[in-house]
């Protein structure tokens, strides 16, 4: 094979330089690796946010009225779940399903001697296992009881950038049913911490009955939240609980936003991808350019012997694309042993999570990476394509000397 | 028969403004078998002259002719193709490639000819052998002598089996004793082969090997001597 001739010449003479080949391979090598670590820390966080927000938010499949408006936290009877017990125990006779639950929300502000804030009142079924997240995140005090009338559940970060703590009195404003918003006082119960500062900072709980009872909606809920054994059983259960009047989602639905959000603001990984890729791509050209220089002589040798332009450079192309691909491949490897370690460790953010987070993007405080073999299979052999691309000026510049000219060279 | 004939060749260089006139109209014709030096002083013309015959290089008037046939105007491709399997070359330098063995070397021309493995390995073989370096066959141009080095490259020159052989000035980076060994190699395949050789010096030592002698001055022949026998 004639090809594999050029490759064998080619890759000799990746050999007789090892150091400027070797400059190469860590370039190549520590540019995808930096591009893949990266990229599987995007698609953690962005995994991660996703199951955070099922967790604590959307739960996996939701069942709303079909007039129901998420923005507006509607809390007209029109808006509402008529019977939403019903419809919770019609979602738990379904085998995929492992709990079901109304929720009531209500948008409020809490207000205190010095400040007020605006909060997303969540009228929850404290025994449920919806609420399981919350009363696992209990950090102080107790977790509400179903009949409690004047209690409530604030998050820890809340509680403590407004200096309030278990006992104390806080001031509730809530939106009801009608025209105005009621207040009332109720006592801080307990404090929790999910993990997910963006969410704590915004939400309190109320035992669903007083919830209903202080919005003045009756029985009715803004929405039944299942949670399933395996979340790939999403549509199988929506479909079984469609129904006129009714809107069912899924949690792909529900964290569509979300996840926009999250990819338009890690938008700037992608720049940072590119830069990456350009630096490899001019610190290959460069090496291969230096390469044609040094072997002008050489390349007019191969012409004396009757060796065409093109198959000059064929050879210095598969040269690079030698180098590439053995560079792309560690890079695959360090790459991925970098997501390994985000995977495992993670990345632990805290406050700067919390700063950056808001009720709708569910950042944890640690964020963890996720390994995708399509993700890094089609970064890598960008990666490399990159690099051909960047040697086809070097290996074009090496046809372009005449051959008498290559033998004059030294 | 002719192998390769120059007809009122000239070659001008241009760099920049400067013009070089290195042929001035050169009439040469070689026959089959021969073995020709191409003498002359320093800037006389002969790598010019060899490059034409070598259809590396094109005249800026006049023609080349390659067993009969006008190989003036061919493209470099098609220039390409004829060089390899009809001529072969023989530098000043020891132009070998630095990262393949001597083996390696001499097999280079039949891969691009596309002989088959077999044949390269007995054809390289064959020619370690007859420039008796088959003891080196491993060996890459850096663990080589000069003279061992010149050697390969007759052996690679000679690969193909072409019809022409051009060397220029083969022997003037080696000492007398290795010089005068690839000379006689050169020589004797000459003889054994019947492969025209056009041998570009001003190396007194090799002129007693040749057949024939022309001598270039300002870019023409000045002067075209035939010898009977061996002259040395
Ligand atoms: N590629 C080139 N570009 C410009 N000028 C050249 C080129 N090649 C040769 N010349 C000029 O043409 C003239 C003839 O050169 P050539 O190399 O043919 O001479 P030569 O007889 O081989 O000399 P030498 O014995 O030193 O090798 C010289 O004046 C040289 O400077
Ligand atoms: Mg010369």
């Amino acid at each position: 094979m004639f090809i594999f001739r050029l490759w064998r010449i080619a890759v000799r003479d990746l050999g007789r330089n090892r150091r400027r080949s070797a400059l190469t391979l860590i370039a190549v090598m520590m540019g995808l690796a930096l591009v893949i670590t990266l990229h599987g820390f995007e698609m953690g966080a962005i995994q991660g946010s996703i199951q955070n927000n099922i967790r604590v938010q959307t739960g996996h499949v939701q069942v709303r009225g079909e007039s129901y408006d998420e923005d507006k936290v509607s809390l007209k009877w029109e808006d509402l779940l008529e019977d939403p017990l019903a419809l919770a125990a019609q979602a738990q006779t379904l085998a995929e399903v492992r709990a079901a639950a109304p929720v009531l929300w209500a948008g409020g502000i809490l207000v205190t001697v010095e400040e007020s804030v605006g909060v997303r009142v969540f009228g929850i079924d404290p025994p449920s296992e919806m609420a399981a997240p919350y009363r696992e995140g209990l950090v102080a005090g107790e977790f509400l009881a179903p009949d409690d009338r004047g209690g409530v559940l604030i998050g820890q970060r809340l509680a403590k950038s407004l200096g309030l703590t278990v006992g104390d009195d806080v001031s509730l404003l809530i939106n009801t049913s009608g025209e105005q918003p009621d207040e009332a006082t109720f006592r801080i119960r307990g404090l929790y911490d999910t993990g997910i500062p963006g969410f704590d900072e915004a939400t309190i709980f109320l035992p669903l009955a007083k919830a209903q009872a202080f919005t003045r909606v009756g029985e009715r809920a803004s929405a039944v939240v299942v949670l399933l054994h395996d979340q790939e059983d999403a549509d199988t259960v929506a479909a079984a609980l469609g129904a006129p009047g009714l809107d069912v989602m899924t949690w792909r639905d529900l964290n569509q936003l979300m996840v926009e959000g999250m990819n338009a603001a890690m938008g700037f990984l992608y720049m940072i991808y590119l830069i990456v890729l350009a630096v490899v791509a001019v610190v290959v050209a460069n090496t291969l350019l230096m390469s044609v220089f040094e072997r002008t002589r050489e390349m007019g040798i191969l012409a004396s012997l009757g060796m065409k332009g093109r198959q000059i450079m064929a050879m210095f192309l598969m040269e690079s694309a030698t180098l590439g691909a053995i560079g792309v491949f560690l890079g695959v490897l360090l790459g991925s042993l970098g997501v390994y370690y985000l995977a495992t460790e993670g990345l632990y953010l805290g406050d700067m999570s919390a700063s950056v987070a808001s009720a709708d993007i569910a950042y944890g405080e640690t964020m963890y990476a996720a390994f995708q073999w399509s993700d890094t299979a089609v970064l890598a052999v960008v990666c490399w394509i990159i690099m051909l691309l960047a040697s086809l000026y070097p290996a074009w510049f090496a046809t372009r000397k005449e051959p008498i000219d290559a033998l004059r060279a030294l | 028969m002719i192998v390769i004939e120059l007809q009122d060749a000239t070659r001008v260089y241009k760099i920049g403004e400067m013009e070089t006139h290195a042929l001035r109209g050169v009439n040469l014709t070689i026959e089959d078998g021969e073995f020709t030096a191409l003498v002359g002083p320093s800037g006389s013309g002969k790598t010019t002259a060899l490059q034409l015959m070598g259809c590396l290089d094109r005249p800026t008037s006049g023609r080349v002719l390659l067993q009969g046939e006008d190989v003036t105007k061919l493209s470099a491709n098609k220039r390409a193709d004829l060089r390899r399997g009809t001529i072969g070359f023989v530098f000043q330098f020891f132009a070998l490639i630095p990262g393949l063995s001597a083996y390696e070397n001499i097999e280079l021309p039949l891969l691009l000819s596309g002989a088959n493995g077999k044949q390269r390995k007995a054809r390289v073989a064959e020619l370690l052998e007859a420039v008796g370096l088959s003891e080196r066959a491993k060996h890459r141009p850096d663990q080589m002598s000069g003279g061992e080095q010149q050697r390969v490259a007759v052996a690679r020159a000679l690969a193909t089996e072409p019809i022409l052989i051009l060397a220029d000035e083969p022997t003037a980076n080696l000492d007398t004793e290795n010089g005068r060994q690839v000379m006689e190699i050169m020589l004797r395949l000459n003889e054994e082969t019947g492969t025209t050789f056009v041998c570009a010096t001003h190396d007194p030592r090799v002129i007693p090997f040749a057949r024939r002698v022309v001598e270039l001055r300002d870019g023409k022949v000045a002067d075209d001597k035939q010898y009977e026998g061996d002259t040395r």
